[in-house]
């Protein structure tokens, strides 16, 4: 069975007297150990799908089987849980908690679902040491660069072991030395831990490092092709 | 469990201590709200303490008669309380003594020594109705009242007052240009009871002090007594004694039977109740200050807590993306309302128990007394405020759904 499977996803937001038709029909299937980038131009729907997958939205209508578990027949409270094991996070504008140091920031996922301080601790500077940044476990968000700054993030997103990362344009904020760091370590996790890396972009260079391409127009998934 | 409160603890304490001014002034409130119970309490159990140790000492079994202060307007014209009713009373059954009591404040002199002092003006019957003990010397007796002897016994402090280490008995003291030859000095009584302290007071015959120093007494009437002070016998009778004591007034006050009392009898249950009402008057205006001060401590608590939630709106998001619950999130903000209230909370105890001690040490007239109990109740309290206004910021934060959150700019 595919890690991610969609069927027919459609999502329809209402504004008003206006309704604007975000998915129209997005069937996918995504294994275990694939990087995928996601590309569109913006209102393109890319955004929504990424929201959907990632459990932070649900669809109007249509089918989502995430490592067997049924998310549209999921309620809330308990895709909380999902996201927390399942997925990690990386944003464009990195989204850490500021004010709290980069060890704590990676812990945190690990606050959510109860695991022991002791081991919190250990398990998130094993995770800072994978990124390379466990020299600057107990510096603040703002003493770090932005490249640093998504390799917490990054490490944040791999603490709970999750299978699947969700990068939306997490190179939308560096220059292109970081960006080529980022993307070097994505392309680490994907091969040597063998994460499932779905990334959204709408850079084609970015799009390059990964193994298969998914564009979206309209609402729609337009093209989807496997690169050797 | 534990571990995860410790986290929430620690993160909201972060939240705090990363606007420490505006949780300064956000938990002044709940500050002055707490350190006013704590005040409330304690002055409250005090003047309850204090009020019963002046009953036990006093006994219970003394009854006051005199001309209400607030005289009826229909009596047109009362008749003084004096001599002729203080020996109508004495024939009265169940009556022990019966004094006559007239103060007023004086200076008094020996050599170049001076000091103001109460005198009351009495008869040997004060020594049978108040348990005061003769120190050195002797009380004046029945013969130097009927013969105006200008006799005088003093309080223990006014004794060491003018006469430090010499003894006092024989000597001759002057109040008002009057010399008086001391006979008797009285043990230390400790508090005084109700308008005169003897420890402070000196006695003298009221026949003395009618006749002889008569322009220093208030009152303009040369018979009238400022009260009788009266003992009874039996406790459990004091009702029929008080009414017994009643007629017989009336009586020498020849008052048409249909007509109203121009006295007034109290004993020291109506005391009490007095004593009780002041204490309880007090008690709820510091009550009421302290539940205003709680209660916009308490809105300012949720004030802040609204705009921290819109502030942190992506923050939310953030947490919620990583796994955190609605649950979670509302129980973070719970908790930094709580820590917020609690922070004031402490200083408020902290304020409360200072204020507590200082009255307890340096007001005379406002007995206090600090209790464990009242420091808990009243941090109880505070954090009871933070639960309660902390709820609803933190149940808006909670309903806020991820992908809103994280969008928020």
């Amino acid at each position: 069975m595919s890690l991610i499977e969609t069927t027919d996803l459609y999502k329809t937001y209402t504004i008003g007297d206006v309704s604007v038709h975000a998915l129209q029909g997005v069937s996918i299937s995504i294994e275990r150990g694939e990087f995928v980038a996601v590309m569109g131009p913006s209102g393109s729907g890319k955004s929504t799908f990424m929201n959907i997958l990632g459990c932070l939205d649900k669809p109007t209508s249509g089918k989502y089987i995430l490592d067997g578990i049924d998310v549209t027949a999921t309620n809330l409270s308990k895709l909380a849980g999902v996201r927390n094991r399942k997925i990690g996070f990386v944003f464009q504008g990195f989204n850490l908690i500021s004010r709290t140091t980069a060890l704590e920031n990676v812990e945190l996922p690990m606050v959510y679902n109860h695991t022991p301080s002791g081991q919190r601790r250990k398990k998130a500077l094993e995770a800072l040491e994978a990124v390379g940044l466990s020299q600057r476990a107990h510096h603040m968000p703002n003493q770090l660069s932005g490249g640093q700054q998504q390799r917490v993030a990054i490490a944040r997103s791999l603490v709970c072991d999750a299978p699947i990362i969700f990068a939306d344009e997490p190179t939308g904020n560096l220059d292109t030395k970081m960006s080529i760091e980022v993307m070097d370590l994505f392309t680490r996790l994907n091969k040597e831990m063998g994460k499932t890396i779905i990334l959204i972009t709408h850079e084609p260079d970015i799009a390059q490092y990964a193994g298969r391409l998914v564009t979206f127009r309209d609402g729609q998934k337009v093209s989807d092709e496997v690169r050797k | 469990m534990i571990d995860t409160l410790l986290s929430v603890f620690r993160i909201s304490l972060k939240a705090i201590m990363a606007n420490k001014m505006r949780a300064a002034l956000t938990s002044l409130g709940i500050v002055i709200g707490v350190a006013a119970v704590i005040t409330m309490l304690a002055v409250g159990s005090g003047t309850q303490q204090s009020m019963n140790e002046r009953f036990a000492r006093f006994g219970t079994n003394i009854l006051y008669l005199r001309q209400p202060w607030d005289l009826d307007e229909t009596i047109s014209s009362p008749e003084d309380v004096t001599m002729d009713d203080v020996r109508a009373i004495r024939r009265v059954e169940d009556v022990v003594s019966a004094a006559p009591y007239i103060s007023s404040g004086f200076s008094v002199k020996y050599g170049y020594t001076s000091t103001s002092i109460d005198v009351l003006a009495t008869d040997t019957d004060i020594f049978k109705t108040y348990d005061w003990e003769i120190a050195s010397g002797r009380t004046f007796n029945e013969h130097e009242v009927d013969t105006y002897a200008q006799v005088a016994v003093l309080g223990d402090t006014v004794a060491k007052t003018i006469f430090n280490d010499l003894d006092p008995i024989g000597k001759t003291v002057i109040f008002n240009e009057i010399p008086f030859t001391v006979v008797g000095v009285m043990k230390k009584s400790g508090q005084g009871g109700w308008g005169f302290d003897m420890d402070e007071g000196t006695l003298i015959p009221y026949t003395t002090g009618k006749v002889k120093m008569d322009t220093g007494w208030k009152s303009t009437s040369r018979r009238a007594l400022d009260q009788v002070i009266i003992r009874v016998k039996d406790i459990n009778t004091i009702e029929e004694t008080k009414e017994a004591i009643t007629n017989t007034v009336r009586n020498t006050h020849k008052i048409h039977p249909l007509a109203k009392d121009d006295f007034q009898l109290d004993d020291m249950a109506s005391w009490i109740e007095q004593a009780k009402a002041a204490s309880k008057t007090m008690g709820i205006l510091l009550g009421v200050i302290g539940a205003v001060s709680l209660l916009v401590g308490g809105i300012g608590v949720m004030n802040i807590m609204l705009v921290s939630v819109t502030e942190r709106t992506r923050e939310i998001g953030i947490r919620m993306a990583i796994g955190a619950t609605s649950a979670d999130i509302r129980l973070q903000f719970l908790a930094e309302a709580v820590t917020l209230s609690c922070f004031g909370g402490l200083i408020g105890v902290a304020l409360g128990v200072g204020i507590a001690l200082f009255v307890a040490n340096h007001a005379e007239n406002i007995p206090a007394q600090l209790s464990i109990a009242s420091i808990f109740i009243s941090f109880g309290f505070s954090a009871a405020t933070g639960i309660f206004f902390g709820f609803y910021p933190a149940y808006k934060a909670s309903k806020l759904t991820p992908i809103d959150a994280l969008r928020y700019e």
